[in-house]
């Protein structure tokens, strides 16, 4: 595999029609034509019900999924705020890949929610329920995408100068994209602090807000990593390994933070016997940990961390540890201990899966045509900024 | 460029800022009482003869579909409050038969409930006499109330195009004729009351005074646990047996916005984090903007 120092973002042209955009796109079709289905039919074909009243759509796509979306926020903050001018150049793909896992999921909540046509409460302000963790998810997570994460996306596609218009707003417009989102991928976790004791008490904490938000940084992180290397593998491109590891050193150290967090938490509530129980909750507690802190520990070595396999396995590992995490409390340790279980249905199912392959068929078509991803260019390929 | 051990140090220190704003102390959450003239049932299991007339009564009263599933479409036969059943009759019998008793299940229209305080827009709200109301209008079928209820009570029109949460509102289209809800007006031998909160306490622990030993552990369920609520309970039975949760007299509600109420209290949290991002901001983009510039002319761009 080639490596090189990225200097600019570069369209990846080639045709549009490719066989896995062909494949993504049936994903999405299908998806499009159950949603459509479901807008007739109510929602009894789910495997929902009243025990287990939220499903994958918003459990996976939603409160699972955007942890991976939240890359325009952990590596922007990181460019930004924590003065990492070198990651500049992969923010583009941090942004669009975050727009596109945000914006399936709230196309998903959309089919989720049983009267959709009453969320314009959304912007009448003497309606909102303050003290709802799910309002403040609503009204921040729909601005969020609709307004900042949208302008941050528009350097991108948008003519140069028509960008500059809007341009001076630039320092606030991100300084909202860095508050909304850790707002509302905290209170993504406070959803689930109100089922007080149907979650699992190793999973029930106060701490559930700082937990989620501090898992969507280390997700962040992780799949703008696996984003980027597979992006270069699929494309011939070449890596630029320092860039990939300075990432990966952020996330070793916010997922050490999170893991030690976490059992400092379970021990300080007296909850540490249960981790140690012979069940299979106890498995999963520790295996939402190891696969998070095991990479973070090889990752802080400045060697491996430089082995773009390394960076691959172990960014891919803590993105799966991060994400059965973010998915614990509400469905895998939800109602913990019952005969009964929840399990989506094929056609859910079908959903679920279609709305990622619908952003990654966006995401495919968007790369080829606008400057997203890193390259080495010399001079003449090169396009102004 | 590497990363500095300061920047490091730096990224750590939000992390732990963000742990310490979130697991501030519990001073903000307020604690809810119930009103004055808060309406209940009370609900006693050594009357109760289980001739389920509630069950029907209730169905007939709010224009309710009897749920004959189970029985081959023949009479009603719920197994569980549903979407056609917002009152039930259950049957509790201990494995080797010795204790039993039968359990009236609805909405116990808690003095704070998790439902209100999930709700987005309000849809689910304590309203006239502390009766939990549910408003279409404001609903969005988003389903929290049923992740939150501690009692597993709002259901979901699951196969319902314009699906609407079914719950028990204490009759509340009834109050205004005079009459009481259908329950309580069809019960033949009395084992469920209906009346003011206060009232309701006043005769069940009276009914424990009368007869020492009766009832589980001389207590009225409801009257203090999980915040309190305006329907309560005695039993002859462990409360937790006939599915009442014994998990304290915190209200789900109370739990659930420590944090959150004093992080949005007042927006005050949110605003002084985001003038400094927006102070900091500004200082980089400047910073940032001239080093690109100065990049492109060494480039000769």
């Amino acid at each position: 595999m080639k490596t090189a120092r990225w200097n600019y973002a570069v369209p990846v042209r080639g045709p549009l029609v490719t066989a896995p955009l062909v494949f993504f796109s049936i994903l999405a079709a299908i998806a499009l034509a159950l949603s459509v289905w479901r807008l007739f039919g109510g929602l009894a074909f789910t495997g929902m019900n009243d025990d287990y009243a939220i499903g994958v759509w918003k459990t996976f796509n939603v409160m699972t999924l955007t942890a991976l979306g939240s890359s325009a926020l952990a590596v922007g903050m990181t460019t930004w705020i924590f003065n990492q001018r070198q990651l500049h150049v992969v923010m583009r793909a941090a942004l669009t890949s975050s727009i596109l896992f945000y914006g399936t999921g709230m196309f998903a909540l959309g089919f989720d929610v049983g009267r959709p046509w009453n969320f314009y409460h959304v912007i009448l302000p003497w309606n909102w329920n303050l003290h709802s963790a799910l309002l403040e998810v609503s009204v921040c997570m729909t601005a969020y995408v609709a307004i900042f994460l949208l302008y941050e996306n528009l350097p991108a596609v948008l003519p140069k100068r028509w960008f500059d218009r809007i341009k001076p707003l630039y320092p606030y417009m991100v300084a909202a994209a860095f508050l909304l989102p850790a707002m509302h991928q905290s209170s993504l976790g406070s959803l689930m602090v109100i089922a007080g004791t149907k979650v699992h008490p190793l999973w029930q904490t106060q701490m559930l807000p700082a937990f989620y938000l501090m898992q969507a940084i280390v997700c962040g992180f992780a799949s703008l990593i696996v984003i980027l290397i597979v992006a270069c593998l699929a494309w011939k491109r070449p890596l630029d390994v320092p860039i990939l590891a300075t990432l990966a050193k952020f996330m070793a150290w916010s997922s050490i933070v999170f893991v030690v967090a976490r059992y400092a938490d379970v021990v300080i509530r007296g909850r540490l016997g249960l981790a140690f129980a012979p069940d299979w909750y106890s498995v999963l507690f520790h295996g939402e940990n190891l696969f998070v802190l095991v990479p973070a520990l090889v990752l802080l070595s400045e060697r491996l961390r430089h082995i773009p396999r390394v960076l691959f396995l172990g960014a891919a590992a803590t993105a799966i540890g991060g994400l059965v995490y973010r998915f614990s409390p509400t469905t895998l340790a939800f109602r913990y201990g019952r005969s009964s279980i929840y399990f989506p249905s094929t056609e859910e199912l079908l959903m679920c899966v279609g709305y990622i392959g619908l952003a990654i068929a966006l995401f495919i078509l968007v790369v080829r045509r606008f400057a997203i991803l890193p390259d080495r260019v010399s001079e003449p390929d090169r396009i102004p900024d | 460029m590497s990363v500095s051990r300061r920047d490091l140090f730096r990224t750590i220190g939000t992390a732990s800022a963000t742990a310490v704003v979130a697991s501030l102390p519990a001073a903000a959450a307020e604690t809810r009482t119930a009103p004055a003239d808060a309406l209940g049932l009370l609900y006693d299991t050594t009357v109760c003869i289980g001739c389920k007339a509630c069950v029907a009564a209730c169905t007939a009263a709010n224009n309710l579909e009897p749920d004959t599933e189970m029985s081959g479409g023949i009479w009603q036969m719920p197994t569980d409050l549903n979407a056609q059943t917002k009152n039930i009759i259950q049957l509790y019998r201990s494995p080797d038969g010795a204790e039993s008793s039968f359990m009236k299940r609805q909405c116990m229209q808690c003095v704070d409930p998790a439902c209100a305080s999930a709700c987005p827009f309000s849809a689910l709200a304590k309203g006239k006499f502390g009766i939990v109301e549910w408003e279409p209008s404001r609903c969005i079928g988003c389903r929290f109330c049923e992740i939150s209820c501690p009692f597993d009570v709002p259901r979901f029109e699951w196969a319902k195009f314009n699906p609407k949460i079914v719950k028990c509102e204490l009759c509340r289209h009834r109050l205004p004729e005079g009459l009481q809800p259908a329950c309580t007006e069809v019960c033949p031998v009395g084992a469920v009351v209906f009346g003011t909160r206060a009232d309701l306490l006043r005769e069940a622990h009276r009914r424990i005074a009368a007869n020492p030993g009766k009832y589980y552990q001389d207590r009225v369920y409801g009257e203090h646990d999980l915040g309190g609520t305006q329907v309560v309970y005695l039993s002859h039975v462990p409360f937790a047996k006939i599915g009442l949760p014994e998990v304290g007299n915190e209200s789900r509600a109370h739990y659930g916005e420590k944090v959150h109420g004093v992080v949005y209290k007042g927006m005050v949290v949110p605003t002084v984090v985001y003038a400094g991002l927006a102070f900091l901001m500004r200082r980089r983009f400047k910073v940032h903007e001239d080093e690109a510039a100065h990049h492109n002319r060494e480039d000769q761009l």
